[in-house]
Protein backbone atom coordinates (compact mmCIF):
# COMPACT_ATOMS: atom_id res chain seq x y z
CA UNK A 1 0.00 0.00 0.00
CA UNK A 2 1.68 3.35 -1.10
CA UNK A 3 1.13 6.02 1.65
CA UNK A 4 -0.49 8.47 -0.46
CA UNK A 5 -4.28 8.11 -0.51
CA UNK A 6 -5.29 6.84 -4.09
CA UNK A 7 -8.75 7.98 -6.24
CA UNK A 8 -10.67 5.35 -4.57
CA UNK A 9 -9.83 6.21 -0.65
CA UNK A 10 -10.55 9.79 -2.21
CA UNK A 11 -13.71 9.60 -3.78
CA UNK A 12 -14.52 7.32 -0.73
CA UNK A 13 -13.26 9.58 2.07
CA UNK A 14 -11.48 7.10 4.07
CA UNK A 15 -7.87 7.27 5.47
CA UNK A 16 -5.35 4.60 7.42
CA UNK A 17 -7.14 3.58 10.26
CA UNK A 18 -10.99 3.27 9.03
CA UNK A 19 -12.35 -0.46 8.49
CA UNK A 20 -12.76 0.30 5.17
CA UNK A 21 -9.46 0.65 4.48
CA UNK A 22 -8.22 -1.74 6.62
CA UNK A 23 -10.62 -3.96 4.48
CA UNK A 24 -9.25 -2.17 1.08
CA UNK A 25 -5.62 -3.04 2.65
CA UNK A 26 -6.71 -6.99 2.44
CA UNK A 27 -6.36 -6.45 -1.58
CA UNK A 28 -3.48 -4.76 -2.40
CA UNK A 29 -3.38 -6.08 -5.91
CA UNK A 30 -7.01 -4.67 -6.20
CA UNK A 31 -5.66 -1.13 -5.31
CA UNK A 32 -2.53 -0.76 -6.95
CA UNK A 33 -4.04 -2.32 -10.19
CA UNK A 34 -6.43 0.64 -10.21
CA UNK A 35 -4.09 2.99 -9.70
CA UNK A 36 -1.66 1.97 -12.54
CA UNK A 37 -4.74 1.66 -14.95
CA UNK A 38 -5.80 4.96 -14.02
CA UNK A 39 -2.83 6.21 -15.09
CA UNK A 40 -2.81 4.06 -18.52
CA UNK A 41 -6.11 5.98 -19.33
CA UNK A 42 -5.17 9.40 -17.88
CA UNK A 43 -1.26 9.59 -19.03
CA UNK A 44 -0.61 6.54 -20.64
CA UNK A 45 3.35 6.83 -22.60
CA UNK A 46 1.54 6.67 -25.80
CA UNK A 47 -0.65 9.81 -25.52
CA UNK A 48 -2.09 8.60 -28.94
CA UNK A 49 -2.49 12.30 -29.40
CA UNK A 50 -5.59 12.72 -26.74
CA UNK A 51 -4.21 15.33 -24.60
CA UNK A 52 -4.53 14.86 -20.86
CA UNK A 53 -7.10 17.55 -20.13
CA UNK A 54 -9.39 15.80 -22.59
CA UNK A 55 -9.41 12.58 -21.05
CA UNK A 56 -10.16 14.19 -17.74
CA UNK A 57 -12.98 15.85 -19.27
CA UNK A 58 -14.67 12.88 -21.00
CA UNK A 59 -14.08 10.86 -17.02
CA UNK A 60 -15.59 13.73 -14.91
CA UNK A 61 -18.47 13.67 -17.67
CA UNK A 62 -18.97 10.12 -17.06
CA UNK A 63 -18.20 9.81 -13.84
CA UNK A 64 -20.94 13.18 -13.07
CA UNK A 65 -23.99 10.76 -13.48
CA UNK A 66 -23.05 8.80 -10.40
CA UNK A 67 -23.58 11.04 -8.12
CA UNK A 68 -20.37 10.50 -6.15
CA UNK A 69 -19.26 14.41 -5.52
CA UNK A 70 -15.63 13.41 -4.19
CA UNK A 71 -15.21 10.95 -7.00
CA UNK A 72 -16.41 13.71 -9.21
CA UNK A 73 -13.92 16.39 -7.78
CA UNK A 74 -10.72 13.90 -8.91
CA UNK A 75 -11.36 14.80 -12.25
CA UNK A 76 -11.05 19.01 -12.33
CA UNK A 77 -12.71 20.95 -14.27
CA UNK A 78 -11.13 22.04 -17.68
CA UNK A 79 -10.38 25.60 -17.97
CA UNK A 80 -11.10 25.60 -22.22
CA UNK A 81 -14.54 26.07 -22.31
CA UNK A 82 -15.10 23.72 -25.48
CA UNK A 83 -13.44 21.14 -22.95
CA UNK A 84 -16.06 22.31 -19.76
CA UNK A 85 -18.65 21.29 -21.84
CA UNK A 86 -17.62 17.94 -22.68
CA UNK A 87 -17.20 17.49 -18.85
CA UNK A 88 -20.19 19.31 -17.44
CA UNK A 89 -22.25 17.33 -19.66
CA UNK A 90 -22.69 19.55 -22.01
CA UNK A 91 -23.58 19.07 -25.81
CA UNK A 92 -20.32 20.59 -27.04
CA UNK A 93 -20.18 22.93 -30.29
CA UNK A 94 -17.41 21.30 -32.01
CA UNK A 95 -18.16 17.99 -34.20
CA UNK A 96 -15.67 16.05 -32.95
CA UNK A 97 -16.17 16.81 -29.65
CA UNK A 98 -20.09 16.37 -29.87
CA UNK A 99 -19.57 12.96 -31.15
CA UNK A 100 -17.45 11.85 -28.51
CA UNK A 101 -20.11 13.13 -25.89
CA UNK A 102 -22.81 11.34 -27.44
CA UNK A 103 -20.43 8.20 -27.41
CA UNK A 104 -19.62 8.40 -23.58
CA UNK A 105 -22.91 8.75 -22.90
CA UNK A 106 -24.06 5.79 -24.87
CA UNK A 107 -21.38 3.91 -23.25
CA UNK A 108 -21.68 4.83 -19.69
CA UNK A 109 -25.29 4.47 -20.03
CA UNK A 110 -26.81 2.37 -22.45
CA UNK A 111 -23.69 -0.24 -23.43
CA UNK A 112 -26.42 -2.96 -24.71
CA UNK A 113 -27.07 -0.75 -27.42
CA UNK A 114 -23.65 -0.14 -28.92
CA UNK A 115 -23.11 -1.20 -32.64
CA UNK A 116 -20.67 -0.83 -35.48
CA UNK A 117 -22.42 2.40 -36.20
CA UNK A 118 -21.32 4.11 -33.15
CA UNK A 119 -17.77 3.06 -33.80
CA UNK A 120 -18.11 4.39 -37.53
CA UNK A 121 -19.67 8.12 -36.04
CA UNK A 122 -16.16 8.51 -34.11
CA UNK A 123 -13.93 7.86 -37.36
CA UNK A 124 -16.11 10.21 -39.04
CA UNK A 125 -15.60 13.16 -36.24
CA UNK A 126 -11.88 11.83 -37.46
CA UNK A 127 -10.73 9.84 -34.54
CA UNK A 128 -8.38 6.89 -35.35
CA UNK A 129 -8.63 3.28 -34.58
CA UNK A 130 -6.30 3.62 -31.63
CA UNK A 131 -7.81 6.50 -30.70
CA UNK A 132 -10.99 5.03 -30.38
CA UNK A 133 -9.67 2.14 -28.61
CA UNK A 134 -8.21 4.54 -26.16
CA UNK A 135 -11.25 6.22 -25.40
CA UNK A 136 -13.15 2.62 -25.35
CA UNK A 137 -10.82 2.27 -22.62
CA UNK A 138 -11.30 5.25 -20.74
CA UNK A 139 -15.05 5.30 -20.50
CA UNK A 140 -15.29 2.00 -18.83
CA UNK A 141 -12.30 2.15 -16.56
CA UNK A 142 -14.36 5.67 -15.19
CA UNK A 143 -17.57 2.97 -15.01
CA UNK A 144 -15.47 0.56 -13.07
CA UNK A 145 -14.19 3.44 -11.31
CA UNK A 146 -18.59 4.07 -10.55
CA UNK A 147 -19.16 0.97 -9.50
CA UNK A 148 -16.03 0.29 -7.03
CA UNK A 149 -16.87 3.73 -5.60
CA UNK A 150 -20.36 2.90 -4.71
CA UNK A 151 -19.95 -0.74 -3.65
CA UNK A 152 -17.58 -0.47 -1.28
CA UNK A 153 -19.06 2.67 0.04
CA UNK A 154 -22.01 0.31 1.21
CA UNK A 155 -19.47 -1.23 3.49
CA UNK A 156 -18.50 1.64 5.30
CA UNK A 157 -20.18 0.46 7.79
CA UNK A 158 -18.34 -2.94 7.63
CA UNK A 159 -18.57 -5.97 9.89
CA UNK A 160 -15.27 -8.37 11.03
CA UNK B 1 -37.94 -25.55 -6.56
CA UNK B 2 -39.98 -29.18 -7.18
CA UNK B 3 -40.09 -28.03 -11.31
CA UNK B 4 -37.09 -29.03 -13.53
CA UNK B 5 -35.54 -26.98 -15.94
CA UNK B 6 -34.10 -28.38 -19.03
CA UNK B 7 -30.23 -28.47 -17.99
CA UNK B 8 -28.45 -25.82 -20.29
CA UNK B 9 -25.37 -26.45 -22.37
CA UNK B 10 -23.93 -23.31 -23.66
CA UNK B 11 -21.73 -23.47 -27.08
CA UNK B 12 -18.66 -21.47 -26.96
CA UNK B 13 -19.36 -18.11 -29.44
CA UNK B 14 -16.89 -16.13 -31.47
CA UNK B 15 -16.24 -12.55 -31.23
CA UNK B 16 -15.40 -10.50 -34.70
CA UNK B 17 -14.09 -7.27 -34.43
CA UNK B 18 -15.93 -4.06 -35.86
CA UNK B 19 -12.75 -2.37 -35.87
CA UNK B 20 -9.03 -3.70 -37.61
CA UNK B 21 -7.25 -5.33 -35.05
CA UNK B 22 -3.82 -5.03 -35.08
CA UNK B 23 -1.25 -7.38 -36.74
CA UNK B 24 1.42 -9.37 -35.53
CA UNK B 25 3.70 -8.35 -38.59
CA UNK B 26 2.49 -4.70 -38.10
CA UNK B 27 2.82 -3.91 -34.36
CA UNK B 28 5.36 -1.88 -32.65
CA UNK B 29 7.75 -3.56 -30.09
CA UNK B 30 5.48 -2.29 -26.89
CA UNK B 31 2.36 -3.80 -28.74
CA UNK B 32 4.29 -7.04 -28.93
CA UNK B 33 5.67 -6.87 -25.63
CA UNK B 34 1.68 -6.11 -24.51
CA UNK B 35 0.29 -9.09 -26.22
CA UNK B 36 3.53 -10.88 -24.87
CA UNK B 37 4.05 -12.20 -28.28
CA UNK B 38 6.88 -14.50 -28.80
CA UNK B 39 8.45 -16.32 -31.40
CA UNK B 40 6.91 -19.51 -30.98
CA UNK B 41 3.43 -18.42 -29.86
CA UNK B 42 2.24 -16.11 -32.63
CA UNK B 43 -1.42 -17.02 -32.85
CA UNK B 44 -3.19 -14.08 -30.35
CA UNK B 45 -7.19 -13.40 -30.45
CA UNK B 46 -8.81 -10.61 -32.51
CA UNK B 47 -9.86 -9.39 -28.90
CA UNK B 48 -6.64 -9.02 -27.65
CA UNK B 49 -5.23 -7.41 -30.78
CA UNK B 50 -7.97 -4.83 -31.29
CA UNK B 51 -6.95 -4.03 -27.84
CA UNK B 52 -3.39 -3.85 -28.34
CA UNK B 53 -3.94 -0.42 -30.30
CA UNK B 54 -3.82 1.12 -26.72
CA UNK B 55 -1.10 -1.06 -25.38
CA UNK B 56 -0.93 0.56 -22.17
CA UNK B 57 -4.45 0.57 -20.61
CA UNK B 58 -4.09 -3.54 -22.25
CA UNK B 59 -1.16 -4.53 -20.10
CA UNK B 60 -2.80 -2.25 -16.79
CA UNK B 61 -6.61 -3.68 -17.51
CA UNK B 62 -5.26 -7.51 -18.39
CA UNK B 63 -3.19 -7.13 -14.51
CA UNK B 64 -5.96 -6.07 -12.62
CA UNK B 65 -8.38 -8.43 -14.31
CA UNK B 66 -6.63 -11.41 -13.10
CA UNK B 67 -6.13 -10.12 -10.16
CA UNK B 68 -10.08 -9.76 -9.22
CA UNK B 69 -10.50 -12.99 -10.94
CA UNK B 70 -8.13 -15.33 -10.10
CA UNK B 71 -6.45 -13.75 -6.83
CA UNK B 72 -6.06 -16.34 -3.99
CA UNK B 73 -8.50 -16.63 -0.95
CA UNK B 74 -11.56 -14.85 -0.43
CA UNK B 75 -14.68 -14.97 -2.57
CA UNK B 76 -14.84 -18.59 -4.32
CA UNK B 77 -14.21 -18.18 -8.03
CA UNK B 78 -18.22 -19.97 -9.06
CA UNK B 79 -19.16 -17.08 -7.13
CA UNK B 80 -17.03 -14.39 -8.93
CA UNK B 81 -17.94 -15.53 -12.28
CA UNK B 82 -21.71 -15.57 -11.46
CA UNK B 83 -21.24 -11.53 -10.66
CA UNK B 84 -19.54 -11.41 -13.99
CA UNK B 85 -22.33 -13.20 -15.40
CA UNK B 86 -24.86 -10.84 -13.85
CA UNK B 87 -22.88 -7.19 -15.23
CA UNK B 88 -22.59 -9.29 -18.46
CA UNK B 89 -26.43 -10.03 -18.99
CA UNK B 90 -27.59 -6.77 -17.78
CA UNK B 91 -24.94 -4.91 -20.05
CA UNK B 92 -26.20 -7.19 -23.00
CA UNK B 93 -22.53 -8.65 -23.53
CA UNK B 94 -23.35 -11.81 -25.13
CA UNK B 95 -20.08 -12.89 -25.37
CA UNK B 96 -18.89 -12.20 -21.72
CA UNK B 97 -22.04 -13.95 -20.50
CA UNK B 98 -21.67 -16.83 -22.23
CA UNK B 99 -17.56 -17.77 -21.12
CA UNK B 100 -18.70 -16.36 -17.22
CA UNK B 101 -21.90 -18.54 -17.81
CA UNK B 102 -19.70 -21.80 -18.92
CA UNK B 103 -17.40 -21.21 -16.57
CA UNK B 104 -19.97 -21.24 -13.83
CA UNK B 105 -21.30 -24.34 -14.76
CA UNK B 106 -17.61 -25.33 -15.26
CA UNK B 107 -17.01 -25.17 -11.15
CA UNK B 108 -20.37 -26.08 -9.82
CA UNK B 109 -23.04 -27.59 -12.49
CA UNK B 110 -25.69 -25.62 -14.78
CA UNK B 111 -27.81 -25.48 -11.83
CA UNK B 112 -27.89 -21.76 -11.69
CA UNK B 113 -26.90 -21.13 -15.56
CA UNK B 114 -29.72 -23.15 -17.13
CA UNK B 115 -32.30 -20.86 -14.70
CA UNK B 116 -30.88 -17.93 -15.60
CA UNK B 117 -30.73 -18.45 -19.75
CA UNK B 118 -34.20 -19.62 -18.93
CA UNK B 119 -35.48 -16.75 -17.08
CA UNK B 120 -36.54 -18.44 -13.84
CA UNK B 121 -34.59 -16.51 -11.63
CA UNK B 122 -37.28 -17.24 -8.81
CA UNK B 123 -35.26 -20.81 -9.43
CA UNK B 124 -32.10 -20.03 -7.93
CA UNK B 125 -30.75 -20.56 -4.85
CA UNK B 126 -30.55 -17.83 -1.76
CA UNK B 127 -27.13 -17.34 -2.12
CA UNK B 128 -26.93 -17.13 -6.38
CA UNK B 129 -30.24 -14.83 -6.01
CA UNK B 130 -28.58 -12.43 -3.52
CA UNK B 131 -25.35 -12.30 -5.98
CA UNK B 132 -27.20 -11.47 -8.94
CA UNK B 133 -29.41 -9.14 -7.13
CA UNK B 134 -26.47 -7.24 -5.70
CA UNK B 135 -25.22 -7.30 -9.09
CA UNK B 136 -27.46 -6.21 -11.48
CA UNK B 137 -27.97 -3.24 -8.98
CA UNK B 138 -24.23 -2.54 -9.15
CA UNK B 139 -24.49 -2.51 -12.82
CA UNK B 140 -27.16 -0.31 -13.52
CA UNK B 141 -26.35 2.85 -14.22
CA UNK B 142 -26.21 4.57 -12.38
CA UNK B 143 -25.95 2.21 -9.81
CA UNK B 144 -28.95 1.29 -7.64
CA UNK B 145 -27.13 -1.03 -4.88
CA UNK B 146 -27.67 -0.07 -1.55
CA UNK B 147 -27.31 -1.78 2.14
CA UNK B 148 -30.33 -3.65 2.16
CA UNK B 149 -28.16 -5.66 -0.89
CA UNK B 150 -24.98 -6.21 1.19
CA UNK B 151 -27.26 -7.44 4.05
CA UNK B 152 -28.95 -10.03 2.14
CA UNK B 153 -25.23 -11.21 0.99
CA UNK B 154 -24.11 -11.38 4.77
CA UNK B 155 -27.52 -13.04 5.70
CA UNK B 156 -26.21 -15.55 3.06
CA UNK B 157 -23.20 -16.07 5.00
CA UNK B 158 -20.80 -13.60 2.74
CA UNK B 159 -18.03 -11.85 4.80
CA UNK B 160 -16.80 -8.65 3.94
CA UNK B 161 -13.94 -8.74 2.47
CA UNK B 162 -15.32 -11.57 0.25
CA UNK B 163 -18.25 -8.92 -0.56
CA UNK B 164 -15.49 -6.54 -1.69
CA UNK B 165 -13.99 -9.48 -4.15
CA UNK B 166 -17.68 -9.41 -5.47
CA UNK B 167 -18.06 -5.67 -6.02
CA UNK B 168 -14.73 -5.73 -7.94
CA UNK B 169 -15.97 -9.15 -9.87
CA UNK B 170 -18.89 -6.99 -10.63
CA UNK B 171 -17.43 -3.60 -11.90
CA UNK B 172 -14.47 -5.21 -13.60
CA UNK B 173 -16.79 -6.72 -16.29
CA UNK B 174 -18.36 -3.17 -16.11
CA UNK B 175 -15.54 -2.44 -17.74
CA UNK B 176 -14.76 -5.25 -19.85
CA UNK B 177 -18.36 -5.32 -21.53
CA UNK B 178 -17.77 -2.05 -22.57
CA UNK B 179 -14.99 -3.07 -24.55
CA UNK B 180 -16.47 -6.85 -25.87
CA UNK B 181 -19.74 -5.58 -26.53
CA UNK B 182 -19.53 -2.15 -28.12
CA UNK B 183 -16.24 -3.10 -30.22
CA UNK B 184 -17.29 -6.34 -32.09
CA UNK B 185 -20.20 -8.86 -32.17
CA UNK B 186 -20.53 -12.24 -31.44
CA UNK B 187 -22.25 -15.57 -32.77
Amino acid sequence: MTAVPDAIDQALGIAPGSPLHALRALRPEFVSGAEACRAAVLDPEETLDLSPELRRAIARRVVAGAGHDRLTEGYPRPADPALAALADGEMPEDFALAALARHADLIAETPAKAGPEHLSALQEAGFSVPQIIALSELLAFACYQIRVVHGLGLLKETRA
Amino acid sequence: MTDTIPQVTLKPLTWTPHLPPVEIEDATPRQLEAMKVTPSAKKVSPYVRTLAHDPDSYVARTVLFNAIMYAEGGLNRADRELGALGASLINGCKYCANVHARQHARLTGTATTSALYAGRRDALNPRDAAIMDFAEALTATPPTAEQSHVEALRAQGMEDAEIQDLIHSIAIFGWANRLMHPLGHSD
